[in-house]
């Protein structure tokens, strides 16, 4: 609906349909599941979906009992949700997985510059720090000698892998994507990006094009 | 001294090769044949053999792989560490002829993870290791492929049995692709509850029955 | 990604239906729907063309492509190719299991089309593994996988991931330049 403003003010769509509004919610999802890193959070588009579910339940609240149109809207409904969870458990997942970088990242950004996480998952995210540490402390690190008993999370909890390689569908065409830096026995190694076309290859190389939405995971 | 409360083992090839990975404990406890190259002041007690104070310059002993990589330094000849057999050139040429006779988990267990971490001491080797233990796992890939792709519901231990750890974890993950696919086909791809709640339950229902 | 969700995605393919009912316009949230008229075929997201054929409301229109003539010509194509042939839908194996499982009286012929359906998918899924090979082998690092499906990546997307990412490591060890900025990441 009208008060549902696209997440990038500066292209010309400002308005998007609700339809274009689940398209946007699945693609995040898919994109949020096969990235090896956390995205950028997608919560206009989050806010905006529920807006909509919450009108369609209004509205449902009214419908008789078995009336077979308010049957398909809820039908309706639990999909949407089904997606909605689903990409808001995926990050989850990832923030507990990798909460020490997901953090530092969050520290080191600049004044301006958007934020990966919501205002929610940033408590989490620090909450969760929080109790990982006083967990380790309490089963382990106190019984330590005086000198061992810090410990580094950064160093302990793995970075996520962004040389690990992803399948992607692209939506705009690209040119000269690198695929391999050059070596002694080898000239860089770069590729045309089809609309339309699927590949395989490394994460790290097409990550701005997940970010942008040219390509999308698959 | 540094104060942290471990020695942050660098990474081996597992998959989530990190400090709480189970496997990277392990390989980190893999024996090398290493020999002392100074004298070690007052640690005779370590070696059972020999009832002396310290332990002389030029001593052969087995020690686990953190303890030489921590004692290990390029500059002061601390100590060298030697090539375990199974990488040495006398095997690299039995690899070489067809990786896929050899038995890699009576070699290794970590057969893939320790070659990787022995080019952190230094050889003229190396190089040739590092090819050998990259080839290796190219020419075994289509059997561990196939082997896991072709084996639903039934006894497996065969097919892993001469498979390293790493080997392993990729027929495991081979295995769940082609299980799930083929459950979802057969109809059974209902979501299942998970282990934690089908536990919780059976105590909840031990309880009641005190 | 399990399986199930692959076929949530697959049930928003539109299919024809023919409604023994009538219904004005559903606005959804995803798009407009009907009218339904007794008699009059419309098209509807797969998830509503089952719900409806379940509940006696409606009988589904197969997709065209379902069709045992058809589905054998893709068959010998699938066979003389080594490349993966364009499908009719991305959702292949998802529909035709979805539809024979729910609506099998609407499908002529329905245990040939499960038949054919399948030697379809096991020919493709043996040249992906044929590629997988060769994409090891070659230690490749880019792959155009045109007109493959998101069922059939699904099927080995762990296995095929997880392998290259070990080669890959196992490579970086072969090149040290490239390693020592590769340590550093951990």
């Amino acid at each position: 609906m009208s008060d549902c403003q696209s997440d990038h003010s500066d292209e010309n769509e400002d308005v998007i349909t609700p339809a274009e509004l689940i398209v946007k919610l699945e693609e995040a999802w898919l994109n949020e599941k096969f990235s090896p890193e956390l995205l950028e959070h997608k919560s206009e588009i989050v806010e905006c979906v529920m807006e909509q579910i919450g009108h369609m339940e209004e509205n449902l609240q009214r419908a008789k009992k078995g009336d077979i149109k308010a049957n398909i809207h809820r039908m309706e409904i639990d999909r949407i949700r089904f997606v909605l969870n689903s990409y808001l458990r995926s990050r989850l997942q990832k923030i507990e997985k990798f909460f020490p970088h997901i953090l530092e990242k969050e520290k080191s950004r600049e004044e301006g510059d958007p934020s990966f996480l919501t205002a929610e998952e940033s408590v989490f995210a620090r909450e969760y720090l929080a109790n990982t540490e006083s967990y380790m402390n309490k089963v382990a690190l106190k019984h330590m000698p005086p000198n061992l008993q810090h410990m580094d999370m950064l160093k302990a909890v793995p970075k996520p892998c962004l040389d690990t390689f992803v399948f992607l569908n692209v939506k705009e065409r690209q040119e000269n994507i690198l695929v391999e830096h050059e070596t002694d026995d080898q000239r860089e190694y770069v590729v045309d990006l089809e609309r339309g076309s699927q590949h395989l290859m490394c994460y790290r190389t097409i990550a701005p094009l997940v970010a942008s939405g040219a390509v999308k995971l698959m | 001294m540094d104060t942290q409360s471990y020695l942050p083992v660098p990474p081996g090839v597992g998959k989530e090769e990190n400090f709480f990975s189970l496997d990277d404990i392990l390989l980190s406890h893999e024996r090398l044949p290493c020999r002392l190259e100074t004298k070690f002041p007052r640690l005779g007690f370590l070696e059972k053999s020999s009832d002396t104070r310290d332990i002389p310059e030029g001593t052969k002993m087995e020690m686990p792989l953190w303890v030489a990589k921590g004692l290990y330094e390029q500059k002061r000849r601390v100590l060298a560490v030697e090539l375990p057999k199974v990488y040495r050139e006398g095997w690299r040429t039995v690899f070489g002829a067809d990786p896929n006779v050899v038995d890699l988990h009576k070699m290794g267990p970590y057969y893939y993870g320790l070659g990787s971490q022995m080019l952190h001491f230094d050889s003229p080797e190396n190089p040739d290791v590092a090819q050998a233990i990259l080839q290796t796992f190219i020419g075994r890939f289509r059997r561990i492929m196939d082997s896991s792709q072709n084996a639903y519901d039934s006894d497996t231990s065969a097919l892993v049995e001469r498979l390293d750890c790493l080997e392993r974890a990729l027929f495991r993950e081979g295995q769940n692709g082609l299980n799930a696919f083929q459950r979802w086909e057969k109809g059974h791809a209902h979501l299942t509850a998970s282990n934690l709640v089908i536990n919780y339950r059976k105590r909840k229902l031990a309880d009641m029955n005190v | 990604m399990d399986p199930s969700e692959v076929e949530f995605l697959a049930e928003k393919e539109m299919v024809k239906i023919i409604p023994n009912f009538s219904l004005d316009k559903v606005y959804l949230i995803g798009g407009d729907l009907g009218p339904f008229n007794p008699g009059l075929p419309v098209e509807v997201p797969v998830w509503l063309a089952l719900n409806l054929k379940q509940r006696q409301k409606c009988r589904i229109v197969p997709p065209e492509w379902m069709d045992v003539e058809k589905l054998e010509e893709i068959r010998e194509q699938e066979r003389k190719e080594d490349t993966f042939t364009p499908i009719p839908s991305p959702y292949y194996m998802e529909l035709t299991k979805l539809l024979l499982n729910h609506a099998a009286d609407n499908i002529p012929k329905a245990d040939e089309i499960r038949t054919l359906v399948k030697d379809i998918w096991d020919t493709r899924i043996a040249k992906l593994r044929l590629s997988i090979d060769s994409f090891i082998n070659q230690q490749e690092a880019h792959a155009k996988l045109d007109n493959l499906t998101l069922m059939e990546i699904n099927t080995t997307r762990s296995f095929l991931l997880d392998s290259l990412n070990c080669m890959y490591k196992l490579r970086t060890n072969v090149q040290p330049s490239t390693a020592a900025e590769k340590t550093m990441d951990y």
